[in-house]
């Protein structure tokens, strides 16, 4: 009994100084002991909830890992191509134009990447007073030229268009989500503007980005 | 003709009837930044620390993406990844702590109790039903960040007897945990 409860009181100490928890063989009543302390640690009131730089490693490794297998899966393809296509001299000519229109497709199926909405005559005009929008929310703006939405994210102000790009309903801000929701076909986009997910045949394009700056307490973008 | 053109007016993606269809995730960047966060609460309840919670939310992310192709509906991606959040998390225990029946229980735990995310709650009722002396040792340490040494001190024992009512209160709420809350 105590030799567990040394070990248990090891792991504990570990959790709840947030350190990774050394390994060892666990005894049926150890780890059920673990279990109930991983329960009560993870219950802590901000313990779950990830820090920014941990989210930026699993992006960073996800789009090392992903993005290599893409380039790997068009060489397939395209190999794979090359073993139908038969006459070995024209299947290399005609396969590199292959692979430039596969790679020119998924390049224009990314829709519009980040655009950034520059009107000719464009000029900066206040929109709304920076302290209406609490960090970790999105606020709808309508000026004579748009309807835009304005982003407060860790201090950071940005904004985005507040229209759908599939059909132009206007956007709700979901901020416990850090979405935006076209209420008509279910589509998302991140605060980003990037598309999340779509209720629709093809992907719409992600929303321009549009410029915006913080002059003397007022969020001001850049209209006509 | 003119009913279909009068439907195409008013709704320029006509739903079929019965059940509309569900959204799409077009790539995985946006599977990622829908769900990272999510499914990183999920793996930390039932790891307890950053580190691992990282690892894992990563591995379940990375199995999914590469064994899904996309687009793809969103519910179907989201079941996906909950369930392989549940199997990383499952051999996590295995793996590390040798934990075969913990392993077990987890494979075998319905999806929707491994995505809720009311831990907080869960806790709070779960010492709610303990008995005093092992609810006291289990507040002044998860609750209030006492090391075993103040906790001792607070309850008047020696610490290798705050260490030991620690591991049974522990054992004690894996129980209530698993036979009354689920």
């Amino acid at each position: 009994m105590k030799e567990s409860a040394d070990r248990v009181a090891r792991f504990v100490d570990e959790l709840l100084h947030g350190r990774r928890p050394h390994r060892f063989e666990a005894t049926h009543e150890e780890a059920e002991a673990m279990t109930a302390a991983v329960s009560l640690s993870a219950a802590r009131v901000g313990a779950d909830v990830p820090d920014k730089a941990a989210l930026d490693r699993i992006h960073q490794r996800l789009a090392d890992a992903l993005n290599e297998s893409e380039v790997v899966d068009r060489r397939l393809s395209r190999r794979a191509w090359l073993r139908t296509a038969g006459a070995a001299a024209a299947a290399v000519v005609v396969g590199v134009g292959l692979d430039e229109v596969v790679r020119n497709r998924q390049e224009s199926g990314r829709a519009g990447g980040s655009a950034t909405l520059l009107p000719d005559n464009g000029s900066w005009r206040p929109v709304a007073a920076v302290n209406e929008i609490p960090t970790g929310h999105a606020m709808q703006v309508s000026t004579a030229s748009l309807d835009a939405v304005i982003i407060n994210d860790g201090g950071t102000i940005t904004a985005v268009s507040g229209v759908c790009t599939h059909l132009g309903c206007k956007l709700q801000p979901d901020d416990a989500n850090r979405k935006l929701n076209c209420p008509c076909h279910q589509t998302a986009f991140s605060w980003s503007g990037k598309v999340l997910y779509y209720r629709l045949k093809a992907a719409p394009a992600n929303l321009p980005q549009i410029p915006s700056r913080v002059n003397n307490g007022q969020v001001e973008l850049y209209l006509v | 003709m003119a009913v279909t053109e009068l439907r195409v007016l008013r709704n320029p993606d006509p739903e079929p009837s019965g059940q509309p269809e569900p959204a799409f995730y077009p790539d995985w960047e946006s599977v990622y930044q829908d769900n990272v966060v999510g499914i990183y609460q999920l793996v930390f309840r039932k790891v307890g620390n950053a580190a691992d919670a990282e690892d894992l939310a990563e591995e379940a992310l990375m199995q999914t993406l590469k064994t899904l192709r996309l687009p793809a509906p969103v519910p179907t991606v989201r079941a996906y990844l909950v369930k392989t959040a549940r199997t990383v998390l499952a051999d996590h225990w295995r793996r590390h702590y040798a934990a075969r029946d913990a392993a077990n229980e987890l494979d075998q735990l319905p999806v929707e109790i491994i995505a809720n995310p009311d831990a907080v709650d869960r806790a709070q009722r779960l010492l709610g039903l303990l008995p005093d002396n092992f609810r006291n040792i289990l507040e002044l340490r998860f609750l209030r960040g006492y090391s075993v040494r103040e906790a001792a001190n607070e309850l008047g024992v020696t610490e290798s007897n705050a260490r030991v009512l620690q591991f049974r209160a522990l054992r004690k709420a894996a129980e209530l945990e698993r036979e009354v809350l689920r």
